[in-house]
């Protein structure tokens, strides 16, 4: 290992990334291109050039309202699990190693079942005979079942819990990493423990929630079993758009552009979120 | 902190690798048995409990299957161009008539077919096999709606409409059920405007507008408590003790056939023949009537179980069925609208 030069890299090092370099031009790069080739042409078989698809989709109100409602549920998703995520973090960063293991389980728990089995176990407390409704009965803050299977708040609610682990996770990590000798000093000064929060904790945390905020935003726009599942057939969603052009209808092409479309919108989203960060450091 | 020590990586490495060959030895056996789609759930079940031995058995022949709903097979052997993927497919008349069309199946020899005799005139062709057929009606849990519909027109009238599930053009059975709905207000095999006015009327008032694959436990967990299905879906939810019964409405049950056929290019075509053979043989037919599968069997030669919700099959030939080449044209831009028309 007497080789290995210190400063900058010579043309060795970067052939140790050849293998993983070719693994991602043949199974991500070729396919996205043929993804994008596909979205211009005329049927499943590449034949012909056209923008006819393209226009077709986005001079429609309803594929527009679609891609919205794409965006506007990762977005719900982001904000639900970050006004939960945030104090439960707090707890964890100020609790003893014991109640620290504990509540680490409690957060992975999510994880160690399958997305299809939550999904369903959310049917059986969402439905009018659930859970929920036999508890807000019961409780007499309602007389008749609510409906909250199918509709966006009962996703949202499906989706805060089975997206939670990816914004504690590196939420706390990060929070971890700040010295508890800022907030000391901070509190010593006579900062209130809002203030504290505010002006100490919270900007030391971004980089974690920004990490966090990414991969929830990432995850439920593309959540399509919890979108088909607890969502149903009156909400459409951009994965489930893709799902029925390509398989049920055929439309190839279609369904090209509707998935190129939602990857532009997800990266958008993350690259959003990346501004936003650079934004609160330097401002 | 999650720290990876150089052992944990090592053993790590060592089962990916371990995983590795196993799927590569389980390939190489694959090579020699014929690959079979089937329909997940029930008829997974079914055909490996019941056809999968009967197959070993007599003409030694072992069967992988492949777990895909009729629209995921046909784009699966799209998608693969020309490599067939599986040898047998098992499709309802929609997927198998778009199937047709793009080319997809290779021809069957009836002289191949030992039990081909045994089955009624026009069940095998030169590209399918009928192998069962299905009935959609109403589904109704018994404890709640005591006084059930009797028409699909009733489904939109209360009590019932605010009980009901409704599934759009995805199914097979979902796109003949909306059409026979149709035609109770007016419309036709191919003019369904009436339904969609309907759908428009009732929306705030139905329990649920649902994905097919979700109906089952929207059903099961009382979300709702009337739908439109299969009797092999209702007759699943019943083996696992759910309030369900079946009915056929007023203007008759509807009926479209399961078919099975092989793929075009298939590296396994005299044992795609032998198991064909098979599912329609006495043997398998009259297994696979019975519960939990309710599979309503075409083999003249087989005796109608008392589970069935039939007592003959000439009254097969009675209910409604339908002509895929006159629906599949339409079918993209009925699903299109149901989309717009639905969501909210």
């Amino acid at each position: 290992m007497a080789s290995v030069v210190p400063h900058g890299i010579g043309a060795v090092q970067w052939r140790l990334a050849t293998p993983l370099a070719l693994t991602y031009l043949v199974f991500f790069a070729a396919p996205l291109i043929i993804l994008v080739v596909m979205s211009f042409s005329v049927d499943e078989n590449l034949g012909g050039f056209t923008f006819g698809n393209w226009s077709r989709f986005w001079s429609d109100p309803f594929y527009r309202g679609v891609v919205w409602d794409t965006l506007r549920l990762g977005l719900l998703a982001v904000v639900a699990t970050t006004m939960l995520a945030f104090p439960m973090a707090l707890l964890f960063v100020i609790s003893g190693p014991r109640a620290r293991q504990i509540l680490l389980f409690i957060i992975l728990l999510p994880l160690l079942t399958s997305v299809v089995i939550r999904t369903f176990a959310w049917i059986a407390i969402l439905a009018r005979e659930g859970v929920l409704n036999q508890t807000l009965i019961a409780l007499g803050l309602t007389t008749t079942p609510l409906n909250f299977l199918q509709t966006e708040l009962g996703l949202i609610i499906a989706l805060t819990q089975i997206e939670m682990p990816l914004m504690l996770l590196p939420l706390i990590a990060v929070m971890q990493q700040i010295d508890p000798a800022l907030s000391d000093a901070s509190r010593a000064l006579g900062g209130s423990k809002w203030r504290t929060f505010r002006k100490v904790i919270l900007p030391l945390s971004l980089p974690g929630w920004i990490a966090g905020a990414t991969l929830v935003f990432a995850s439920s726009t593309t959540a399509f079993i919890s979108q088909q599942v607890i969502g149903g057939a009156r909400l459409v969603y951009l994965p489930s758009l893709i799902w029925q052009q390509a398989m049920v209808v055929y439309n190839w092409p279609f369904a090209a552009v509707a998935s190129v479309t939602l990857l532009v919108v997800v990266l958008a989203g993350v690259s959003m979120f990346a501004v936003l960060g650079r934004f609160a450091r330097t401002s | 902190m999650t720290t990876f020590s150089r052992r944990t990586l090592l053993q790590a490495a060592a089962a990916l690798g371990a995983t590795s060959t196993f799927t590569q030895h389980t390939q190489a056996q694959a090579a020699s048995t014929l690959n079979a789609a089937i329909y997940p759930g029930t008829w997974d079940e079914a055909y490996r409990a019941v056809v999968a031995p009967l197959l070993k058995t007599k003409s030694n022949v072992d069967v992988a299957f492949d777990p895909l709903w009729a629209v995921d097979q046909v784009t699966k052997v799209r998608a693969a161009r020309g490599v067939a993927p599986f040898d047998c497919f098992v499709l309802d008349p929609g997927p198998a008539a778009a199937a047709r069309q793009a080319g997809l199946f290779d021809t069957i020899d009836a002289s191949k077919l030992t039990n081909g005799a045994r089955l009624p005139a026009g069940f095998i062709t030169t590209d399918q096999v009928t192998v069962n057929v299905q009935m959609v009606g109403i589904c109704y849990n018994p404890k709640k709606v005591l006084n059930p519909p009797k028409s699909w027109a009733d489904l939109f009238k209360s009590p019932y409409v605010e009980r009901l599930g409704l599934t759009g053009f995805q199914t097979t059975f979902g796109t003949v059920s909306l059409i026979e709905m149709a035609k109770a207000f007016g419309g036709s095999d191919t003019n369904i405007e009436p339904i969609f006015q309907k759908l428009r009327e009732v929306l705030p008032k139905v329990a649920a507008v649902s994905t097919p694959a979700a109906l089952p436990g929207l059903f099961q967990q009382g979300q709702i408590d009337i739908m439109y299905t299969n009797t092999n879906n209702a007759a699943t939810l019943k083996a696992r003790g759910v309030d369900i019964a079946f009915i056929a409405p007023e203007s008759g049950a509807i009926t479209f056939s399961t078919t099975l056929h092989i793929v075009k290019g298939a590296e396994n075509k005299e044992a795609a023949h032998k198991y064909i053979d098979t599912a329609i043989s006495a043997d398998a037919q009259s297994k696979l009537q019975l519960s939990p599968y309710n599979m309503i069997p075409v083999n003249k030669d087989v005796k109608l179980s008392d589970n069935l919700d039939i007592k003959s099959l000439d009254e097969v030939a009675k209910m409604v069925s339908h002509d895929w080449t006159m629906i599949n044209p339409q079918r993209a831009a009925w699903i299109e609208r149901f989309n717009k028309e639905i969501t909210k």
